[in-house]
């Protein structure tokens, strides 16, 4: 793995406020790379200083390598897609293409080549002369994307840029993407606050928090494995619950305590018997078992609603803590259809619990 | 060398530093800031200076100022300015403000007919409405002479009153301009509720309507004092005994011959201190009174009873054909034989042949000082304006109060401080093109500035930085990405300042010579010497002029009559 870009330890403070905090990591050759988190988490900021148009506070951003810090933005040459297109809209398609080749001074049959490849991947070689504003918002989208790649950048940067597009659009696009850049196997740093774009697109992501990456993985530990109590809570649906650990066994796992007396046994970093923690449970790893019977672990509950929404199920188990567990069932042909008011028990595998230090939520 | 190679060294930072100096957009901000302190700031720090100069040693700096405010001749001046500068804010304020109101809510006929008279007055030159009064009301005048053969009296044109009802008549339209736009920002609902909680048409407008008002109606009443306050042209024509400041300081400056324009420099400084205070007063006010509403439905065309329906018309239908009168009066005249200032009722062209020997150079300065000062306002005013909206800082902010101030400054202050700093070598500009087209510029610039500004406000960030991105540097992105973007908004700012450049006529006054004369100029020298024939053919021709471009701005740029204020 050869290394494209590499963020070594850089922060960005404006006034008082610290809007990237201490952030590093390494980008392999041709990744696609997400950082997601909600707005103000400092997602952008990152991009836009990798982009050059705003310097880091400290810290040092190097591509293959190099040091690119005092390099400004038109020569570090990286391609941006921006959320609200930023298409050119006095040029025509085949014009906004050829920007960045014409700047770099490139011959005229060399853009020429170039732009009809490009407008050819991205599919819109029928539309290059026409004007921006005679395009749908999916074809503007595709025309700064050809526009960013067309210069062959050392890295694609982009800034949410499906955000302002239309449900079905978003999703066709996004594979659309996705497909194009292992073709062309660019590096790209993606800009998110999508987590279902995030883990549907990326190799990795870099999921952010107030300036800082709260954790770094490929999608699928992302979400089973969260190692924060923030990942848990942004990543997907969780239910989570406050206990106490009760006895720690050789293996790593701890039994736990929820409020109302139920057990649960589960993975994570929580310190010695005795302390308080929080549980993390994905509704949907948990199974319906037969109620009574005395077990080691297991939650009694009683069934308050009832959501019906076609593929899935949910159902909010009252179990005497403050708020009910939520359950997520496959909505599958013949299933028993749980009534409300009716008494569960919850079977809730090792894997499932995740456990957490309370104070990691400050 | 391992920290050498993970951290950037020191020399190499301080390399990209002074680089970085050398960049388009610092360079630029220097430029800007060298030509607002060689056009403006050091004219007007010449006349300060000079204001506090005393003529003999040992007098106190304050002479000057002394000596204003214990001669009557002197302080009356100001007292004459205040009078009349008020008088026409007031009388403005109650002609325009019912105008607009009906015209805005009424469905009175020819609305489009009304709107155009309103430009029409705005745009001409107040001089030319001045004199057009005098061919009419004059004591040998057309409608003096034919009511006086009934007998009837007509009050005189001349002095005070003939000032005020010219300046009223001529700055109504700002009233009338600004009142429109503050009503299309109010929201039918509001009205709507004050109606539905009881009360009446007059209650509604006087308790809800004119609050919501009150932004734009002071910002015209405090524009229509400054533009009394700081006029030449009509005190000139109309002033005979009665003195107003500017009089006072065109008149100290043209008997100065050669020497130090002292007094005129001490008049300019008091012209330029109630002009800047009137300016701060309308920023301060608007940023008081602003409620910062914006109408989702903006209040909807009323349908009054016919009885009312018809008084608001008479009303508006008067006005208009009182404000109009002047200029069709100079197009009428224009064709009429001459006879000295007493025209015939014999139609002719004879004004015209007269001006046609004469015209070419007047004419072709005219030109050739409007366009090249509004090419320069569109060029640097631009280039400013992205300085203040796209690098915000403190020097950006210091130009923003460089080229505000640069609003604050009249034609005749201006005037008197770039003679003052451009007399001498190697620095003698006075009397060439140079200094005139240096003076349009200055005056036009904080428009073209607010209004390129305005429009990269609205523009996202994000087009240009898409441009930087793809290897153009900030000049190229500026040249092929920002300007074809601001490019309706740079047009629409040529026309405007071109229709409001070509008809200067104080500052004008001051710095040209016979050679650099321009059309307003030779109106004004043949309305001295009485040949208000020829001057009404020339101020047909400026007339013209004037309204061309706001002709293409209208018609072709989609912009409407409230571009103008």
């Amino acid at each position: 793995m050869t290394t494209s870009v590499s963020i070594d330890s850089v922060t960005k403070r404006f006034g008082d406020s610290t809007a990237v905090d201490n952030v590093s990591f390494d980008i392999a050759k041709g990744e696609f790379f997400t950082l997601l988190g909600s707005s103000g988490c400092g997602k952008t900021t990152l991009l836009r200083m990798v982009a050059g148009f705003m310097r880091q506070t400290s810290g040092n951003i190097r591509f293959d390598g190099k040091i690119i810090d005092d390099v400004p933005p038109h020569q570090r040459n990286t391609g941006m897609v921006f959320q609200n297109y930023a298409i050119f809209p006095h040029l025509t398609v085949f014009d906004n293409v050829a920007y960045g080749l014409r700047a770099r001074r490139r011959g005229k049959a060399e853009i020429d080549r170039e732009v009809k490849r490009m407008l050819e991947l991205v599919r819109l070689d029928h539309l290059a002369h026409r004007r921006p504003r005679e395009l749908s918002g999916g074809q503007q989208q595709r025309v700064v994307l050809a526009r960013a790649m067309v210069i062959q950048p050392d890295v694609l940067l982009m800034d949410e840029p499906l955000s302002n597009l239309d449900t079905e659009m978003r999703i066709h696009l996004r594979s659309e993407i996705r497909s194009l850049q292992r073709q062309i196997g660019i590096t790209t740093i993606y800009v998110t606050h999508d987590q279902e774009e995030a883990l549907l697109m990326s190799d990795r992501i870099a999921v952010m928090s107030r300036g800082r990456i709260e954790q770094l993985d490929v999608p699928h530990k992302i979400y089973a494995e969260p190692k924060t109590l923030f990942v848990a809570g942004f990543i997907g649906e969780n239910n989570l619950l406050p206990g106490t650990v009760i006895a720690r066994d050789a293996d790593g796992s701890s039994l736990i305590e929820l409020p109302g007396g139920h057990r649960v046994r589960g993975m994570g970093g929580v310190d010695a018997a005795g302390q308080p923690c929080l549980v993390s449970i994905r509704p949907q790893d948990i199974d319906l078992g037969a109620p009574g019977g005395a077990r080691e672990t297991g939650i009694d509950g009683t069934v308050t609603d009832i959501q019906f929404l076609g593929g899935t199920v949910k159902l909010l188990v009252e179990i005497g803590a403050d708020k009910p567990i939520t359950v997520s069932l496959q909505g599958r042909r013949g299933m028993d259809m749980p009534e409300a008011g009716s008494p569960l028990r919850l079977d809730v595998p090792l894997q499932a619990v995740r456990t957490f230090k309370p104070e990691a939520r400050a | 060398m391992t920290t050498l190679s993970t951290s950037p060294n020191a020399p190499g930072r301080m390399q990209a530093a002074i680089g970085r100096l050398f960049d388009f957009w610092p360079l630029v901000t220097l430029g800007a800031l060298v030509i607002t302190t060689l056009l403006l700031l050091l004219p007007v720090y010449n006349i300060i200076g000079l204001s506090f100069s005393g003529t003999e040693a040992g007098k106190s700096v304050f002479e000057n100022y002394a000596m204003f405010f214990s001669e009557p001749y002197y302080y009356r001046s100001l007292i004459n300015s205040f009078i009349v500068s008020l008088s026409a804010t007031v009388l403005a304020l109650l002609v325009g403000i019912p105008a607009s109101y009906f015209v805005s809510r009424y469905n009175i006929w020819a609305r489009s007919l009304i709107k155009t008279i309103v430009v029409l007055t705005f745009v001409s030159p107040p001089f030319i409405g001045s004199y057009s009064w005098v061919i009419l009301l004059g004591r040998s005048g057309v409608l003096t002479r034919f009511f006086g053969e009934y007998g009837i009296p007509l009050p005189s044109i001349y002095g005070a009153p003939g000032i005020i009802f010219v300046f009223t008549l001529q700055f109504f339209p700002f009233v009338f301009l600004l009142v429109s736009s503050g009503l299309k920002s109010i929201d039918q609902s509001v009205e709507d509720a004050a109606r539905n909680l009881g009360s009446g048409e007059f209650a509604t407008f006087v308790k809800v309507i004119a609050p919501l008002l009150l932004p734009s109606i002071t910002t015209a009443g405090l524009l229509v004092f400054v533009a009394a306050f700081t006029d030449l042209g009509t005190p000139l024509i109309l002033g005979e005994k009665f003195r107003v400041l500017p009089l006072l300081i065109y008149g100290e400056f043209v008997n100065d011959f050669g020497g130090q324009p002292v007094l005129a420099s001490t008049l300019s400084v008091l012209l330029l201190a109630v002009t800047t205070g009137a300016l701060l007063l309308q920023r301060w006010l608007s940023a008081r009174f602003s409620h910062a509403t914006s109408a989702i439905r903006p209040l909807t065309m009323q349908e009054p009873t016919p009885a009312k329906r018809l008084a608001a018309a008479a009303y508006v239908y008067c006005l208009m054909a009182i404000a109009i009168l002047p200029l069709v009066n100079i197009v009428i005249s224009s064709f009429l034989k001459a006879n000295g200032p007493v025209l015939t009722a014999q139609l002719s062209l004879e004004n015209y042949r007269r001006i046609a020997g004469t015209i070419s150079r007047p004419l072709w300065n005219t030109i050739l000082f409007t366009s090249t000062a509004t090419l320069a306002c569109a060029v640097v005013g631009t280039l400013i304006a992205y300085i203040i909206v796209r690098r915000p800082g403190r020097i950006g902010a210091l130009l923003d109060t460089i080229v505000m101030f640069s609003y604050a400054v009249p034609g005749i202050v201006l005037g008197v401080g770039l003679v003052v700093t451009y007399h001498h070598p190697p620095f003698a500009l006075t009397g060439t093109a140079l200094i005139l087209i240096m003076a349009y510029f200055i005056r036009r610039l904080p428009f073209s500035v607010r209004s390129s500004a305005s429009s990269l406000q609205q523009l996202s960030r994000d087009t240009e930085e898409a441009s930087v991105n793809l290897g153009a540097g900030p000049a190229v992105t500026f040249v092929k990405v920002t300007v074809p973007l601001l490019s309706m908004a740079i047009l629409s700012g040529v026309l405007l300042t071109w229709s409001n450049t070509i008809r200067e006529l104080s500052a004008t006054l001051i710095l040209q010579s016979g050679s650099t004369a321009t059309v307003s100029i030779e109106i004004f020298n043949e309305v001295v010497n009485g040949n208000f024939g020829v001057a009404s053919a020339l101020g047909s021709v400026l007339i013209l002029l004037t309204f061309l471009p706001l002709l293409v701005l209208f018609t072709f740029m989609g912009k409407n009559e409230e571009a103008l204020v």
